[in-house]
Parts: C-alpha cells; structure tokens; sequence
C-alpha cells in the first residue's frame, strides 16, 4: 500500500507522519503522536469518545482517514490541559465527581469547552443537547451536566 | 499561628476529635482516582503498550450449533503483516475458559454452540491487517439443529448443546404450603413477563495486553478480577501462578460482564499470542466482538402466580424463572440463585414457591451484569403487584403498604428482618417527594390523547455473595517514610469510586487526611488473593479490611506518638493528621513526625487488614434460611406522559430512595444512584441486543442504543436513607447495583396507570405501549 507523507498541526505543533491510506486520524493521534486521551469505544462513529477539534469544530478521528487531516489544525485534550477554562471544567468534573470510569472524560470536557467558548453560560438543556453524541455508560449525564454548567457559571 | 487563631484551631480539632473513628465517614470528599481521568493520561491499557506491540483479532464461529470438521490458516497466515494464526493447537496447557463449570473451551475445536464462539485468533503487525486475515481463516462446518428457546431447550427431546442435558441449574425455594396459599386466596393472578438480552457495553472494551519478562508473562489488563484472570492464564498456558503476574490497569467500565469470563479470553489470548511470536500482544476486542462474545444479561421467561385475599393481603406466591443462558454457564449459574431468591419481590408472603432454571441454549452467553438476576426477578414481582392490584381495584400503594417487608417481617426464604429494614422509610421518600396520592387522583381524571400517570415500584437486594461464595476481602497499607499511605487490594476500581471509600474509611481509623493516601494499581504478586470485586462488595466487604489494616497500623503508631508526646497510648488521639495528648492540646507532632520517628525505631509501617463476613446459612432444597447477612432496600416513583395514540411517551420525573446503611461518601453513592437509574432505563425503554437464529443482529452503538443525555429524565430525585446493617463498616450496605433495578417496573407501572394497560415484556417500547393500548 502506497504510504503518504503527511503535515498535521496537532496541539501548536507542526508534526509530519507517514500513513497508509487506511489509517485513521484516531489511530495516528494515539499511536503516531501519543495523545491517548483521544479513546476508541465503537470505531464507527457512534460514541462520540473519539472527538477532537479540528480547525475549532468536533470531529470524530474515527471516521477521518489521517490523510484528510492534512495541512489542518486538531486539538486533543493533551493540548487544552493548560488553558484557564479547561482547568475550570476539570475542576467542576473532579468536584462533582463527573468521571466515573473515566474513559468519556476527555471527549465530554472537549464538548464542554467548545459549548463554552460559544456560549458563557448555557443553560442544562443546551449542555445535553452538545454533549448528546457523546457516550457515558457510568454516570447517566446528570453529574457532567452540572459539572459544566458550574463551570460555566464560574467563568 | 496567632493565640486566636490557634484556639480556634484547638477547638475545632477537640471537635474533630470527638468524632474518633469516623472523622471522614458520610462526607463528600473528592475521589483520589479521577486527576489523571480528568487531565486524559494515558491510564488504560491501550495507551500503555510499547511500540513494537502486536495485535490480535477474533474469528468467531460462523453457525450457532455445528460441528468442525476442518480449519486452515494457511492463508490467513500469508497474508501481509500477520505475525500468527492461533487455534485450539497452540495451547500448551488446558483449552478452558471458565469460570464455576468447565463447559467453555477458549478456542472451539471440536464443535461450536453459538456464535460468539471463538475459533481463532490472528496477530498482525496492524489491527487493521488482522481483521481483514481473520476473515481468511477456513473453517469447515457441519451444521447441527440448534434452540434458542430456553424454554424449548427444557424439553428431553431439544438438542443437546453439552453432554448432559440442558438445565444447567435448578434453585428451589418451598416454604409454608403454597397449594393451601392458593385455597385461602380470594383471587388467583396468573401473568408471565419476558426481559431481553441487555449489553452491559462498558465504553472501554474487554482489553488485555500481554508481555515476557525473563521467564515471567505480565499481563495488563481491563477487568474485575486480575487473581482469577491469573489463574485462568495459568491453566491455558499449564504454568505456575507465579510465574504469570495480572495488574488491573485503570478500567473503562465493567458492569459484570469484566467480573466473568470475557477476560479470560483476551488475557489468555495475549499471552499464547506472546510466546508464540516474542513480541507484545494486545488484544483489545473491537465493539462487533465484544458485542457478540462478551456475556450480556440472561433474557428471562418469568411466571407468577399469586394468591391474595380480596383485603389485599397476599397468601401464596409459586414463580418460575427460566433465563436463557445461551451455551455456557458462566457465572450464571450464581445469577439464577439471586433471581430465584428475589422472585417475589419485597414482600411478607406465607407459602412460596419458586424454581429458578438456568438453561443451554444456541444464543451467545450470558452472565453477570449489574443486579445479577435481580433486574428480571423485580421486573416481573412488581409488575405482578400491579396487576394485582388493578384486579383488587386498589391502589398498588395501598397494596403494598400491606404487604411490603418491614421490621419484624420474614423474606420469602423465612429470614427474619430486623432494625436494618428500611423499606418503609425508602417508599415515604419517594411518595412524599412526588405527592404520590395527589398526582394518582389528579391523573385519574384526564381526559384526551396525551396522558400522564405514575407508577411506584421497590426491592429487598440481600447484601454481597452471601450464597455466591466466601465473602472475604484483603487490604494492604503502608506508609512511606514522607508519610504518603499507599492503600493496595486485589479489590478492584472500575467506576464506582469504592476504592476511594476505602482510603476514606482507612483515613478516619488513622485519623489522617484522605490527601495522604495513594491507591497502587492491583497486582496479583503483590497483593493477596481477595475473591472477585463483585456484587459491590467493596464498602461492604472491602470496607470492613481496610479498617481492621487501619486499626492494626494505628496500633504500631501510637506507642510512637504516645512517647513523643509523653503521653498514655490511651490518651493518644490522631486527627486531621496531628497527634495530641487528650486534654494537653497545646501541643502537637505531625503525621509526618510520627512516621519519621517510626522509621527510626526500625517499625514496620505495613499492615494486612483481612475481614470475612459470617457464613450464610440456608438449606439447599428449600432455600430456606438466610442467604444474606443484610439487605439493602430501594423504591421508586415514575411520572411518564403517554401519547395514547402513537405509544409514544417518556419520563418527567424519577424518584428514588436507597437505604444504603450508611453513605460512606453520599456524593459517590448518588453517583451511583443516578447512573445506574440511567443504565436500568436503558433496559426499561430502549435496550435489546436483538438475536435471530443465534446471530446478534445489532453488534454495534448504531443499532443497540444506548442512554444519550437527551434520553434522561429531566428531574432525578435521590434520597439516602440510613438503616445501619449489621455488616458493611458502620452500619454501610451495597449500593451499586440495586439502583440498575427499579426502572423496569416503575416505568412499566406508570405506563399502566396512563393507559390502563401493563406491557409485560422489557423493553417497554413506544410500538409495544401502542399495541398493549389498541389490543
């Protein structure tokens, strides 16, 4: 298979990676890059676990091939780690005890962050609204509710 | 520090001190596991594996009954990037993957009895390239008839799916006599109710990655047991237990399924898949083959027949419960025990008869899952309650303020409830907390389309293993010269937040802060062997070692702080991390000056807390006694809004009460509440992995839905109730599970008091309600 020399932004860093045509944003991300907080849970687009931000809007690294990422800017939870809302949000997460098993966290706080950006102080319903492609199988959604509302509201 | 400010601090730390053991206990402390889940690290077994790591991909069996009559790999092998093929020939020790009945070989060979079977497994330099050879894998088959009855499958003439028939186990309970129950009954209500398969579909899926070290296997992986995934390795590969090592990496999810054989299967797969190529082996199941050959809940056929008088008062209960174990055990063959014990719901009834039948058929497996039978058995006795009621003309509070289990009150089983039964006090919550009776009469009223009602439904949920197994647990402490605590036990985290609950109850023993402590990752040569993390257990069970290692490392720390500060070791008292003389609190030395002054005394800061709950008497035939040290109760109230023209309808409001004994962290216990609220209303309403002719039809988060934040309840309402038992540390009962369990029936119950119709099938879908409504 012919592989590809691709330039991907990822975090503010300019990094270059030879992919096959099959190989995922996903799989280049964790195992090219090693951000692992970008997680697999169905591989088919369903669970939402896979987000990323692309160019400032959530993709699903799952269904992009890494060669589409080409010359365009992702965000994964590794490069928002020291940004003032997320520390916020990851607060409020941790106060509301919002990451049970954990493995949703970082695609919730993604979602989260991005609603946030868009909008101060959005209401209950707008939080689960932006976050309902977005799989949890632990909490049922009421603690990561509030845990970003309170964020929000703390801004 | 200020002369003021220093008072103020003495009193409060006089304050603190008064509360002695419990200083942490009941407070909403944050988890010690979460920094690293919220900051994204890499903490999974996934993220953890080296480069040079293979990978592995299942075949599974193409027929749900046949028989093998050849396999070639040959092509698989050719094919790029894939490393090895392996089949039931590479196993150097015993083809087994099981964990209570030796009935389940890790790679079929000679015949397959459903299609989650494995047959083979291919490693390749790429996920990817594996999953495209593992579709080159030949297998020649010779189709056998199959069941997928379970009912069916009783019969002597069905297909036999093992060597000796296909009731697995039979569950008895026969007490007082049901026959005259039936005499002295007024009316006889016979109804029969069905559940489906559920999907546990644990977000992180079952995951195991294996690597040599010397002449040892490491195995890391996600799972609820790392001592019996050791052993279990051990057999298939015919080495000692030492020399294999399990570590539980931080689990994403479990549910049950982590606790069964599921793990087994991937952990031993790995590790063949190491020695066989050298190299690292993942295998981490994709979604379809965990969906397929994961266990799942026991669909069940279930039928009551009760007798009551025309006051309300019930006289005989005879329930038969058939679960559809697909074509192995597991361990369900404990799953039917919980069911068949809990049949009748929470309730004084005089003559009970119960059977309970886990029985073989040609669908995929099924197993433990969160409530462990209790799901279906509750589902079916509380929606029998309410057609019971519906046929007295009653109101189903009313029914089962009658006969609802109290103080002083014997369980179907005969065991006696004392001062820790709190269902009178769970049911007030929730019928306070929704003006129950208002609402009835109010709804009663409505005319049109678009209706409104509201349903109630409860449980007794017996505490732990009881009759599941020896109840015991280990938990290991020590302290770092710093004075850092590492908390340690084969117990497992996968969610909850129970191993924080640990530190904090090993915390208020030493009167330390919870900021001190440090969980160190299971791991099966460091720690002891602790029996499963199931049935949460861990407060319960768990809770009760961590407190007696606490006690046992106090009482190395006092003699210490007891010479320092030139006091009685009587006299001596921790709090918050300081050590005082009772009554000379002026003055004071820091956790961290005792332990540095034990370390040069040469004591050893390591302590092993042990605790095993006292054994569970009841006889076997009769199922009479008691199977459980205590219970924890629950009850719940449901409003739903029917559209009665289309089926249509949802929830508005959702109450419920647990008592818990004593919430060792109430945040943690609500978190529990309210996910497992959300879990069972999954199965309540939109859940069913769909198997037709033995084939999954929805392996997959696209066909198989579950729970979006959409889908929820826009108002929860969750009360802790505390009843102490005689168990759990201070009084704390289990909490995880039971919350998983209401849905079903209070949702269905307020469905019928909307409609007038009961849908006796889970789950209650909108095309079920609409049909229940024009039929």
């Amino acid at each position: 298979m012919a592989q590809m020399l691709v330039k991907i932004n990822v975090n503010g860093v300019e990094r270059e990676v030879l992919v096959d045509p099959d190989d995922r944003l996903l799989d280049v991300l964790r195992e090219d890059f090693g951000f692992k907080s970008v997680k697999e849970a169905c591989g088919t687009g369903d669970c939402g676990l896979c987000t990323v931000l692309m160019d400032g809007k959530p993709v699903l690294s799952c269904l992009i091939p890494a060669f589409q990422a080409k010359n365009h800017k992702i965000l994964t939870l590794e490069g928002l780690n020291n940004d003032p809302l997320m520390k916020k949000i990851q607060d409020q997460f941790r106060e509301h005890q919002a990451a049970q098993c954990g493995f949703c966290t970082p695609a919730m706080e993604i979602m989260g962050w991005h609603l946030l950006n868009r909008k101060k102080e959005p209401s209950k319903q707008e939080i689960k609204e932006a976050i309902s492609g977005t799989l949890c199988r632990c909490t049922g959604y009421y603690d990561i509710v509030d845990a970003i509302y309170d964020a929000g509201r703390e801004q | 520090m200020s002369s003021q400010t220093a008072e103020e601090f003495l009193t409060e730390i006089q304050k603190k001190a008064e509360k002695g053991e419990l200083l942490y206990i009941g407070k909403e402390l944050k988890r010690l596991d979460d920094l690293e889940k919220v900051l994204g690290s890499p903490i999974y077994t996934n993220d953890l594996i080296p480069r040079n790591t293979l990978y592995a991909r299942l075949v599974l069996s193409k027929y749900p009954h046949a028989l093998i009559k050849g396999m070639s790999v040959t092509k698989a092998l050719n094919y790029p990037g894939v490393r090895y093929v392996l089949t039931y020939k590479d196993i150097p020790g015993l083809n087994e993957s099981s964990t209570i009945i030796p009935d389940r070989p890790l790679f079929a060979f000679n015949k397959v009895r459903s299609t989650g079977d494995i047959v083979a497994a291919v490693i390749a330099e790429k996920p990817n390239r594996a999953q495209e050879a593992a579709q080159l894998v030949e297998v020649e088959y010779e189709p056998l008839k199959a069941v997928f009855d379970p009912v069916e499958a009783m019969k002597d003439d069905a297909p036999k799916i093992h060597e000796d028939g296909n009731i697995i186990k039979h569950v008895k309970v026969r007490k007082g006599d049901v026959e005259k129950g039936f005499e002295e009954a007024d009316y006889i209500i016979e109804n029969t109710f069905r559940t489906q398969h559920q999907d546990a579909a644990p977000l992180e899926t079952e995951t195991a990655f294996a690597l040599l070290r010397g002449d040892k296997m490491l195995i890391i992986g996600s799972m609820q047991t790392p001592h019996h995934v050791q052993a279990a390795v051990a057999k298939v590969l015919g080495w000692p237990l030492d020399k294999i090592e399990v570590i539980q990496a931080v689990t994403g999810g479990a549910f049950g399924p982590k606790s069964d054989e599921p793990p087994y299967d991937v952990a031993s797969i790995a590790a063949l898949g190491t020695i066989k190529t050298g190299k690292p082996v993942l295998m981490s199941m994709t979604r379809e083959e965990s969906m397929t050959a994961h266990t799942k809940r026991h669909p069940a056929i279930i039928t009551h027949k009760t007798g009551v008088k025309a006051n309300g008062k019930l006289t005989a209960s005879k329930v038969q419960i058939v679960l559809d174990g697909g074509a192995y055990a597991s361990l369900g063959v404990l799953v039917i025990v919980r069911a068949t014990f809990h049949a009748n719901g929470p309730y004084e009834i005089p003559n009970v008869w119960n059977d309970g039948y886990k029985v073989y058929t040609n669908n995929t497996y099924t197993g433990s899952f969160r409530g462990f039978g209790a799901p279906q058995a509750i589902f079916a006795a509380e929606s029998q309650m309410d057609e019971i009621a519906k046929k007295l003309n009653m109101d189903p509070l009313d029914l089962r303020l009658i006969n609802m289990l109290r103080p002083g009150s014997r369980t179907s089983t005969g065991q006696l409830m004392d001062e820790s039964c709190g269902l009178p006090e769970c049911l007030d919550a929730v019928i306070k907390a929704s003006d129950y009776r208002n609402k009835k009469k109010l709804y009663a009223k409505q005319e049109g389309k678009v209706r409104k009602g509201i349903g109630i439904a409860m449980l007794h949920h017996g505490n732990a293993l009881g009759p599941e197994g020896n109840d015991y647990a280990y938990v290991h402490l020590s302290v770092e010269k710093n004075g850092k605590v590492h908390l340690g036990t084969g117990l497992t985290e996968f969610g909850t937040g129970a191993i924080s609950g640990l530190a904090q109850i090993a915390a208020s023993v030493l009167g330390v802060p919870v900021d001190y402590f440090t969980i160190d990752r299971p791991d099966t040569l460091v720690h002891h062997e602790t029996g499963p993390t199931v049935a949460s257990r861990v407060i319960a069970i768990g809770g009760n070692a961590a407190r007696d290692a606490a006690l046992k490392l106090k009482q190395k720390l006092l003699p210490v702080a007891s010479k320092m500060l030139n006091c009685k070791v009587d006299d001596v008292q921790i709090v918050e991390g300081y050590a005082f003389c009772k009554g000379k609190e002026n003055k004071s030395f820091s956790w961290e000056e005792i332990i540095k002054e034990a370390y040069e005394a040469n004591i050893e800061l390591h302590t092993i807390g042990y605790y095993m709950a006292p054994s569970c008497k009841w006889d076997e035939e009769t199922g009479l006694g008691s199977p459980y040290n205590q219970y924890t109760f629950g009850a719940a109230v449901a409003e739903v809004e029917v559209d009665t023209e289309t089926g249509v309808y949802r929830v508005l409001n959702y109450y419920v009460a647990f008592d818990v004994g004593k919430a060792i962290n109430p945040k943690s216990v609500k978190g529990q509440i309210y996910g497992g609220t959300v879990q069972g209303l999954g199965y309540a309403i939109m859940e069913e992995l769909v198997h037709k002719d033995g084939y999954v039809v929805n392996p997959n988060l696209k066909d198989y839905y579950i729970p979006t934040s959409l889908d929820i309840p826009e108002n929860i309402q969750a009360f802790i109730i505390e009843k102490p038992g005689s168990m759990g540390p201070y009084g704390a009962k289990i909490v995880a599970e039971p919350p998983v369990v209401l849905p079903g029936p209070v949702i269905r119950n307020a469905v019928m008091d909307a409609t007038g119709r009961g849908v006796n099938s889970l789950p209650i879908t909108s095309e079920k309600v609409y049909r229940a409504i024009k039929g």
